[in-house]
């Protein structure tokens, strides 16, 4: 293959595994925003929070609040315990973050997933240490080589992973009653309640479901970026942006626009300049703003309104 | 009964008061009193404010903890500084941010300091020098920037080698002892990221050799294909990196390597920071760093610094960015108040200047008229963890 276009598809696959992770913490952006009106600031911790959990059980020696811990266990198995008590965290963010404020409007909400995001990265630190630290990956870091493309296997697998849980999603929400609880409660909270559906734990199942989603793009994530305190922050930014790109509240705008802007990063870095790669998603974002203020995918605002 | 068993009490009280305050009374006349007089036995307070909180925090510890065992050491001596006077350290907390840097210099510079364990981070140098340059006591700086010692204060001294022999030896090893003719950089864009890179493009100049590529990524960054790749479509022969994190220097590591890129790689001293070794285990094998300070390849000094350290806080120091340079300082400052008798600014500012061939933790210390005290550097090949000696550099 030709050089340049060995480097165009080795930016596509790289652009694509990293705007698929974008595209899993817009998704748990854009639910929770339909399900309750607000915009989650903890989105980005959802997604460090199982890391450190996770790494506590997969490598052998590990100091966790001061105390040394040598607790390896088999990788399925800790994905497993990471899931279920992330789980248990979304009940109990819904329960402590949102429950209480429900009925004083959307700013006291905002507020305390503020506070909720800056008690994690500070629980984390304490607990973790400051220290960045290396995640295991299931597959070996070394890259498979086709004449001169060198993929790397976690790439290809944080790909396929998010095409699954999209067909997964699709599934649930179209064909399952429970997803179109979840689309009646997103759609009108008052109107669903009056059709018998259980807002409050459809809410909280809709909490937890943002919750997993951040959970598996920080597994996923991990073995390339190591886990600090602070690898949910940038990743929640560029997802917001991600979800404003694509109409925030639209569910396929979320997917579109995280892998749009992942691809598009990537090569501007390498066309234009790496030192612009940062500020050519937030570029993107304005544009779209300017050009189409209701996103890619997004209602009018008066229709909205 | 309460009232009679109150009264000796109160008697035995004022008793005890009147003892303490005659005593205390006649203490401060035969000997208090001359001391404060004289100077003897007053402590000199050397002020000292690193990143105690924050992401480099880790790094503020060593200073801290580099500070401590020498102030120990030398109050514990015979004599302490000179004529029976200790140190006293005044810590202010410069965090990771240069506002706050500012802010700290200024509260400590209230506290009657008679030098400034200045912090190491570049940067904060820079934020701090307009208020230092109204102020003639001694800053002693491990800022490795060239700029630090160039922003017009007259008395800063720099204790490690700066970015400027660094990428000197970076580029001479690339060019000299790997045989590259195509070297491409790699650097954050930080002053500390950007300062490295212009030292080896004008080290380059110097050999007529231009990189075929020269990448920068803004801070945060985790992804490094754009710029890694770019070096390696360029074709080129070796790969200059510049940063400061541990925590970047290991995901460019393993992505140099998951992206395919083999040739030589030669990095700043941070790439053999002991914690970025730790994150990028197999990843940094084989990679050459500029390093002020190599276990096992150093000074008596050193072994004797290293080994007080272990005893004192039960770990390895982190001898270059963190607590070696410091201790160093610290040592320096007792060598100039000794000399000079006293804890004159000029005199002992003219002390340290003075400094020629002392034998610190660091190296052998000579003072140039910018204030840079070191002038040699050593390259080490990272394997298995452990860094070792490939060549000696000097300036």
């Amino acid at each position: 293959m030709h050089v340049d276009s060995i480097a165009n598809l080795q930016l596509l696959i790289n652009g694509l595994a990293i705007g698929s992770i974008y595209a899993l913490v817009a998704l748990g952006f854009v639910l929770i925003y339909n399900a309750v009106g607000v915009v989650n600031f903890a989105q980005g911790d959802f997604v460090m929070l199982p890391s450190y959990v996770a790494i506590s059980f997969l490598v052998p020696t590990i100091t966790v609040y001061g105390v040394s811990l040598h607790m390896q266990l088999p990788a399925v198995l800790v994905y497993l315990i990471v899931l279920v008590l992330m789980i248990g965290f979304g009940l109990l963010f819904n329960r402590i973050a949102y429950l209480p404020l429900r009925d004083r409007g959307w700013m006291p909400v905002v507020i305390s997933t503020i506070g909720v995001s800056i008690f994690l990265r500070n629980f984390a630190q304490i607990t973790w240490g400051s220290q960045p630290l290396s995640f295991p990956s299931p597959f070996p870091m070394n890259t498979i080589n086709f004449s001169g493309l060198h993929v790397r296997p976690q790439d290809l697998f944080i790909i396929a992973v998010t095409a699954v849980l999209i067909a997964f999603q699709y599934v649930l929400f179209e064909k399952t009653p429970l997803g179109k609880q979840m689309r009646a409660t997103a759609q009108d909270r008052t109107t669903a309640r009056l059709l018998g559906v259980r807002v409050t734990r459809i809410v909280s199942i809709t909490f937890v479901y943002s919750v997993l989603l951040g959970t598996i793009a920080g597994l996923l994530v991990s073995p390339i970026f190591n886990v600090t305190k602070e690898m949910g922050g940038l990743i929640a930014l560029k997802a917001f942006a991600a979800s404003i790109v694509g109409g925030f509240g639209n569910i396929p705008g979320a997917i579109i626009g995280g892998l749009a802007i992942g691809v598009v990063e990537t090569f501007g870095g390498y066309y234009i300049s790496s030192s612009y790669a940062d500020a050519i998603a937030f570029v993107i974002l304005i544009g779209v703003l300017l050009i189409r203020p209701q996103g890619l995918f997004g209602e009018r605002i008066a229709e909205k309104a | 009964m309460p009232t009679s068993s109150k009264g000796p009490v109160l008697i035995h009280t004022r008793k005890k008061f009147l003892a303490t305050t005659s005593a205390a009374a006649t203490a401060a006349a035969f000997a208090g009193f001359p001391n404060i007089a004289l100077g003897k036995g007053e402590p000199i307070r050397i002020g000292l404010i690193p990143p105690i909180t924050g992401s480099n925090a880790l790094l503020g510890q060593q200073e801290v903890d580099g500070v401590r065992l020498a102030v120990e050491q030398i109050n514990a001596r015979p004599g302490k500084v000179y004529d029976n006077r200790p140190f006293e350290v005044i810590t202010e907390d410069a965090t990771n941010d240069n506002q706050a840097a500012v802010s700290a210099l200024n509260k400590i510079l209230g506290e009657n300091i008679v030098a400034l364990l200045a912090p190491v981070l570049s940067t904060e140098i820079q934020a701090m020098s307009p208020v230092m340059k109204s102020h003639d006591i001694p800053w002693m700086t491990g800022g490795t920037a060239v700029k630090n010692t160039q922003l017009g204060v007259p008395s800063i001294f720099r204790l490690r080698a700066s970015d400027g022999l660094t990428a000197a030896a970076m580029t001479a090893f690339a060019l000299h002892e790997k045989k590259s003719k195509r070297p491409a950089i790699l650097h954050a864009s930080d002053a500390f990221g950007t300062g490295g890179a212009d030292q080896i493009l004008l080290n380059l100049k110097k050999y007529n050799v231009e990189p075929v590529a020269n990448e920068q990524y803004p801070k945060d960054t985790n992804d490094f294909t754009a710029e890694i790749l770019k070096c390696k479509t360029a074709n080129c022969d070796s790969l200059l990196v510049y940063v400061q994190n541990p925590s970047d220097t290991a995901v460019i590591l393993q992505q140099i390597r998951s992206l395919g890129l083999k040739v030589p790689i030669i990095g700043s001293p941070s790439l053999g920071n002991q914690s970025a070794i730790d994150i990028a285990k197999a990843n940094a094998n084989g990679v050459y760093c500029a390093q002020d300070f190599i276990i096992g390849f150093n000074s008596n000094v050193a072994t004797r610094f290293l080994t007080a350290f272990y005893k004192r806080f039960g770990h390895a120091p982190d001898v270059g960015s963190g607590s070696g340079w410091i201790y160093d300082g610290v040592y320096l400052l007792a060598d100039a108040y000794k000399k000079a008798k006293g804890t004159d600014p000029k005199a002992t500012v003219a002390a340290l200047r003075a400094t020629k061939g002392w034998e610190g933790v660091m190296g052998t210390f000579t003072c140039d008229d910018e204030g840079n005290m070191i002038h040699q550097l050593s390259i080490g090949e990272i394997n298995n963890g452990k860094i070792k000696l490939v060549k000696k550099v000097s300036a």
